[in-house]
């Protein structure tokens, strides 16, 4: 029987992991299934977030707000959007890869139900983003993030259904992986930027 | 005692370990990595509360900032590696050290020019090169104690009684080879009193000199010296062999060949020849190749133990050493392209850099060195495996939350440098950027203390284990010719 994992059930996500780690476990995931009911959806949070906040009050680093010309906002939101689901399917894609490695199940739709489900508290957390201010961003996503690592920990092995120690091990080697994507995504938005793609501010 | 006094008391041919003095450096490591990490956790304070400084010279950043790289650097980090070297070195020689007794000077000397190196620092003495801060006096002891170093490590290679040198010496070595040379050739200056020098090279030289000192430092220090470390350890704590030997041949002599022409990546837009920096960025990202050439090397012997993982908590710190291992050697090629480095130079992202190495690759490393090493050195098991595991966890949250916060800063300072006004003048002043930068240093302080917490408790562990016990005595493997060990290779 194919499991139906949507969004519908961020609160599980959120409050009961274990047992939707077990229930992944369990049932045939389809990938599409997930990419369409879950990822794609919980991917929208953070840039409509982001969105709204920007156009309400601008971005707030510290000194007087930056405002941005509406087909700007559009533009870096849509680039979030497509950036985040990129994330999910990437990671899904190398937690298949290293699955032969560390015993794991192989199947591309467990690997990216679980990657979604360790993105949840970073999506839920980017409600944040509706007042752009860095100081709440920060006191809020840096707390999700460590939820989203405990989730990844503790996820793998139950989902990807191998050893706690072969998971830890994976886990691991995953948040190389996103330290390593992460930091790219960086570099990639600073050449664009310092060759004159960048955003246009209104001052 | 060494193998010629046991032979004459009628006792086996089988030589004794000079280990009390891998236990004395790592104590002293552990030490200097405390009193380290809490002089940087008190300049990430200041950079919060600046009123920390209370207008003392010596709590002032630009004395405490020099103080925290020399202990941290030249402290703790030298003194681990110099310590699990001589461990290393021994036991893949199947020989004791070779001159023990300027082994014993190599660590009273060494510890000694920390202590009064640091304190010079602190009133004020300061020969202005970044990570070579202190003056020549202690550059001179610096050399004299570096070279007794050498003779020890060599002369030990030397008189082993295998054939083969084991990889982690080839990275041992070339450390102390090339630090040495750095060291030398970087503190060549003019003394004018006891506590001022200038330095013989002049204007852009200088600056080439000291960054080619500086990334070799990184490279043969931060990255060869610590990779001697995992090849000698990680195997060991595995019990497996290397999972391809001779790619970590091949990653030496790639690595050796590479990063020393990496430098000039320190110095983009500046008054040195262009082709000197382009040099710079394609050794650079050259580099990316044995860098990760050894991180897989490493990742695949660690999946093949990974039953290990359940009694052992030091291979879990190897383990995610190798991960941000492998961001910090990806990084840093990223970094260096020119077109990244325009925004990312001069910004708290290069801080973050070098933590994302220095926390999470040179300390996790050493960590799980030592988790390894003590309950050797002492013959019981570690005191808490809990309290290690509660060390892992601070530690990969605190490393997590000091890069991830300072690529924040990074990115903001260089929104906020690079805006203009209607006139094309810069928008923001300094103190303005500053400012902005207090939420970023506030997880930066949050993640250093977790880390700090993390290390101390690695102390008292390990204290806890050695309490009451001394050294233990390893005897060195019968001896065997060296020709009839390469006949049967």
């Amino acid at each position: 029987m194919e499991y139906g994992f949507s969004v519908g059930q961020l609160g599980r996500v959120l409050f009961k992991p274990k047992a939707v780690f077990a229930e992944i476990a369990e049932h045939d995931v389809s990938a599409p299934a997930v990419f369409f009911g879950c990822a794609i959806w919980l991917g929208l949070f953070p840039p409509l977030f982001a969105y709204v906040g920007t156009m309400l009050f601008g971005w707030r680093l510290g000194v007087a707000p930056l405002f941005l010309p509406a087909s700007t906002v559009l533009a870096v939101s849509a680039a979030y959007f497509a950036l985040l689901l990129a994330g999910f399917l990437s990671t899904a894609f190398v937690a298949r890869w290293m699955a032969a490695t560390y015993g794991a199940d192989v199947s591309l739709g467990r690997s990216l139900a679980l990657i979604t489900l360790v993105g949840a508290p970073l999506m839920v957390g980017s409600l944040a983003h509706l007042y752009p201010d860095a100081y709440l961003n920060v006191v809020v996503l840096v707390p999700a993030l460590i939820w989203s690592m405990y989730l990844l920990y503790r996820g793998v092995p139950v989902a990807l259904k191998t050893d706690p120690s072969r998971g830890m091990l994976m886990a691991s080697s995953l948040i190389a992986y996103l330290l390593v994507a992460w930091v790219s995504l960086l570099g990639i938005t600073v050449v664009l930027w310092s060759r004159g793609v960048g955003p246009r501010i209104i001052t | 005692m060494s193998s010629a006094s046991a032979a004459h008391a009628g006792a086996p041919a089988r030589a004794v370990y000079d280990d009390r003095i891998v236990t004395a450096f790592t104590a002293a490591s552990i030490v200097w990595a405390l009193l380290g990490m809490a002089a940087g956790v008190y300049v990430a304070a200041e950079l919060v509360v600046p009123q920390l400084g209370f207008d003392v010279p010596w709590l002032s950043f630009g004395r405490l900032r020099t103080v925290h790289t020399t202990l941290v650097l030249f402290g703790f980090g030298i003194s681990a590696l110099i310590g699990t070297s001589f461990y290393s070195v021994q036991r893949t020689s199947h020989v004791p050290l070779f001159a023990p007794r300027l082994a014993w000077f190599v660590f009273y000397a060494w510890q000694a020019a920390i202590v009064l190196g640091g304190w010079s620092l602190l009133a004020g003495w300061n020969g202005g090169k970044e990570y070579a801060e202190l003056e020549w006096p202690f550059d001179v002891a610096i050399a004299v104690v570096w070279i007794s170093y050498a003779v020890v490590f060599f002369g030990t290679v030397a008189r082993r009684t295998m054939a083969p040198i084991y990889i982690s010496n080839w990275f041992y070595g070339a450390l102390i080879i090339v630090v040495a040379m750095l060291h030398v050739v970087n503190n060549l200056e003019l003394p004018v009193s006891i506590g001022k020098s200038y330095s013989l090279f002049p204007g852009a030289q200088d600056a080439i000199v000291q960054w080619w000192y500086g990334h070799n430092a990184v490279g043969f220090l931060l990255t060869g010296g610590f990779l001697g470390m995992l090849y000698y350890f990680l195997p060991k704590q595995a019990e497996q062999p290397i999972w391809s030997y001779r790619l970590s041949i091949v990653a030496f002599w790639a690595f050796v060949y590479t990063y020393i022409w990496a430098g000039p990546h320190h110095l983009h837009y500046n008054a040195i020849p262009a082709w000197v920096q382009s040099l710079g960025v394609v050794m650079s990202l050259i580099l990316l190749a044995p860098s990760w050439a050894t991180m897989i090397n490493g990742v695949m012997t660690v999946s093949n133990a990974w039953r290990k993982l359940r009694t052992d908590p030091a291979l879990k710190f190897i383990v995610l050493a190798l991960a941000f291992y492998g961001l910090a050697t990806f990084e840093g090629p990223m970094l260096a392209i020119r077109s990244v480095n325009v925004m990312s130079h001069f910004t708290e992202w290069t801080i973050g850099h070098v933590h994302s190495g220095a926390l999470g690759w040179n300390a996790l490393i050493t960590f799980g060195t030592f988790y390894y090493l003590v309950p050797r050195l002492a013959g019981r098991p570690l005191a808490s495996t809990r309290l290690a595991n509660v060390h892992f966890w601070l530690a990969l949250v605190g490393t997590m939350l000091y890069v991830i916060s300072m690529w924040g800063a990074g990115i903001s300072q260089g929104l906020l440098w690079l805006t203009l006004d209607d006139l094309g003048e810069v928008r923001y002043s300094f103190v303005e950027v500053m400012r902005a930068m207090q939420p970023y240093y506030l997880i930066r302080l949050l993640g250093g203390l977790l880390f700090l917490v993390g290390t101390t408790l690695m102390a008292v562990n390990l204290a806890r284990t050695f309490r009451g016990v001394r050294t233990v005595r390893s005897l060195a493997p019968e001896p065997v010719a060296v020709a009839a060990r390469a006949a049967s290779a």
